[in-house]
């Protein structure tokens, strides 16, 4: 008898488990928003945070979704993988929970993307670069940045079109968006019959790359291009190769493009330096006029990481809304909502597509010339 | 050819500078070690003190990154009251964290001290947050004087005086420890703890004495880089304490000259290294360096050998 009722329990639970999989959407709805949010990257991913909570609450005035308000939850790795499965964990075990943007961080998603996918909820990163990330057969995972190799080849373009440049030394950190960004970048170099090339490595947060610096130096490179993940590495690295008396010119990273930390905290040193970004000038575009006074009235100024971030939860939003139309909702149905989205036209100035891998489709480099205290958009490659 | 030895040349510049400080923070390893027979794990952080001290001098007397007074006259406050505070905390230390532990096992101090070093870290991190901070010294130096070039060889100010200052420290701490009366009592406890007490030295006095010299040291380090590398942050500690206690094992543990040499020898050998190596691994070649000297040299480049008593 004992056995039976157990049994009888066991079947219980097990059915009570499955039906948990399409929720009612009364239940609740919420969001998670993966990034770094202290630690060095924790200016550019707030500005990932306050852009996607913009984009939260504009759903929340319009109504929310079937009614329900939404709930933007923040889950902080700290620019520490073990911390992105921590964080991967809490939301993938909240039953509310059916999207996630982020993690910006290529190493961290590649940390944390598995488990995830585990449990079909949805993540739309809105910086991390690295190729492998949707080459490993996800279906959860989504892009509205460009890739690494198309960032790769833009740049290589950009050193030999428009710096002009012949001889180039390429200084890395090592970790996975980096190496990557570096071997893509030589990749392109050697193709467009760059062959002058050194390349050595850097270590994040060491805060001295003189010895390095010293050796390109003596290398003579027309171009430097340092790859680094953070801000206030590459205001070192351009300071000190300032102070070395380096003449080539300074190329930063996505990174770098960070008013505070790299121009202000250079003093000086970076003036006349390039930087490229996966986003765009966003004051040149029309449509996101209304998103960027919203944000500076409530936030202060923008840097590049903002725009795809509310251009991203509003996506995530979207597919949510069609998912729960019926008034029920599943993870899996986000997906293949998201996966749906075609030509979305928000304020990032070009229509967003995903392809079958969750890449964006036709991805755009930025480059950017740093101008007085403010970065000045210099050229637009798309791969041409 | 000429290419190498100019930059071989400025390698040693940047070696040098860097090997000054690593020699300072070894400094309070080996004193530490020398009377307590104790690695002091907590050192680094105490480094990682310095450096933010400093940052709050330059941050309450300037005015949008302006300095309101004498330049020189702020950074030698920055310089000393880094060294102040930083003495304090060590003081502190030792008087919470070490001294109720004098008596018991050599593991529990090490423990007790990896505790301390967890705890400052993530004290800092908690009331001064993750992010880096920046120190804007272009106003500390006027224009011309930031780097000077001496043939191929560029030498900023910053390193000028990061030398100076490191030179200056360890003149003074050896004229202390080989001139006065304090210096002979740390060098009798250092010897035998106990028979320096029969003698009539007070050694729990000697050990404060000992713990405020070695983290006033690393105090000044930990400035000196702050200002050199102008960013300090809540982590920066634990890379220069593992970088300080090499030099120390280096130098042969124990022995304040010899931590003064390793820690000199362990900056320019890094440095240099990077000239041949991919920089990648310098640190590699560094601790290679370490492994060569304690096979054939186990007390260090001058410790001395200790003979076991019958």
């Amino acid at each position: 008898m004992k056995r039976v009722i157990i049994l009888l329990l066991a079947m219980f639970f097990v059915f009570v488990g499955q039906t948990v999989l399409a929720n009612d959407v009364s239940k609740g709805i919420s969001v998670g928003n993966a990034g770094s949010f202290t630690g060095d990257a924790a200016a550019p991913c707030m500005e990932i945070f306050n852009s996607s909570q913009l984009a939260v609450d504009e759903w929340n005035a319009r109504g929310g979704i079937n009614g329900v308000q939404i709930k933007h939850v923040m889950g902080d790795d700290a620019l520490d993988p073990a911390q992105g499965i921590n964080v991967a964990r809490k939301f993938t075990s909240d039953k509310t929970m059916y999207g996630v943007v982020g993690p910006p961080v290529s190493h961290i998603a590649q940390a944390s993307l598995k488990i995830y996918g585990q449990s079909n909820l949805a993540c739309i990163t809105t910086a991390a670069s690295k190729p492998e990330l949707t080459e490993s057969g996800y279906k959860h995972f989504f892009r509205v940045n460009a890739r690494n190799d198309a960032h790769g080849w833009n740049s290589a373009l950009f050193i030999k079109n428009n710096l002009k440049a012949k001889k180039v030394a390429i200084l890395n950190e090592k970790v996975a968006y980096c190496e990557n960004m570096a071997q893509q970048t030589i990749k392109g170099l050697k193709k467009l019959g760059i062959t002058d090339v050194m390349r050595d490595t850097i270590v994040a947060g060491s805060k001295d790359y003189s010895s390095v610096l010293t050796k390109v130096k003596a290398y003579k490179p027309d171009v430097l291009f340092f790859i680094a993940t953070t801000a206030p590495d590459q205001a070192i690295g351009v300071r000190q190769a300032k102070e070395l008396g380096i003449d080539a010119i300074f190329f930063g990273t996505e990174g770098a493009r960070d008013k505070k930390d790299f121009i202000e905290a250079s003093e000086g040193a970076a003036q006349g330096a390039y930087v490229y970004h996966f986003g765009p000038d966003i004051y040149s575009i029309k449509e996101a006029e209304n998103y960027v006074k919203k944000y500076e009235d409530k936030y202060g100024s923008l840097s590049g990481f903002g725009p795809p971030a509310y251009e991203a939860m509003n996506i995530l939003l979207t597919a949510i809304d069609m998912a729960a139309k019926d008034g029920e909702i599943s993870r899996k149905e986000v997906i293949s909502k998201l996966a749906a989205i075609k030509d979305y036209k928000g304020i990032l100035g070009f229509p967003v597509s995903f392809d079958e891998k969750g890449d964006l489709l036709g991805g755009a480099t930025y480059f950017f010339k740093v101008n007085g205290k403010d970065f000045e958009q210099v050229a637009v490659l798309t791969g041409k | 050819m000429e290419d190498i030895l100019g930059q071989l040349a400025q390698q040693a510049v940047n070696g040098i500078t860097i090997g000054g400080v690593y020699a300072l923070i070894a400094i309070g390893y080996t004193m530490v070690y020398g009377v307590l027979s104790m690695l002091n794990f907590a050192h680094g952080e105490i480094y990682m003190v310095g450096g933010f001290v400093g940052w709050w001098v330059l941050q309450i007397f300037s005015v949008n990154h302006v300095p309101v007074m004498n330049a020189a006259l702020l950074i030698s406050f920055m310089i000393v009251l880094s060294m102040g505070i930083s003495a304090l905390l060590g003081f502190l230390i030792e008087r919470i964290a070490y001294r109720p532990l004098r008596n018991a096992p050599r593991m529990n101090l090490l423990l007790s001290s990896f505790g301390v070093s967890i705890f400052i870290q993530n004290f800092v991190l908690y009331f001064q947050g993750a992010k880096v901070k920046v120190f804007h010294i272009s106003h500390l130096i006027p224009e011309g004087l930031r780097v000077f070039h001496i043939g191929g060889v560029v030498i900023s100010f910053m390193r000028i005086l990061v030398i100076v200052t490191c030179f200056i420290c360890m003149v003074v701490l050896t004229l202390i420890i080989k001139k006065t009366n304090i210096g002979k009592s740390i060098r009798a406890t250092a010897q035998d703890i106990e028979a320096a007490a029969f003698m009539g030295i007070n050694t729990d006095k000697i050990i404060v004495i000992v713990f405020l010299i070695g983290s006033a040291l690393g105090g000044a380090a930990g400035i000196l880089v702050s200002l050199l590398f102008t960013q300090v942050d809540y982590y920066v500690g634990f890379q220069a304490g593992i970088k300080g206690f090499t030099a120390a094992v280096l130098g042969g543990i124990g022995s304040i000259p010899g931590a003064m040499a390793g820690g000199i020898l362990l900056g320019l050998c890094e440095a240099m290294a990077v000239t041949f190596f991919p920089s990648a691994y310098k640190d590699v070649v560094a601790f290679v360096i370490l492994i060569a000297v304690l096979i054939f040299r186990p007390q260090g480049l001058m410790g001395e050998k200790i003979r076991e008593k019958v």
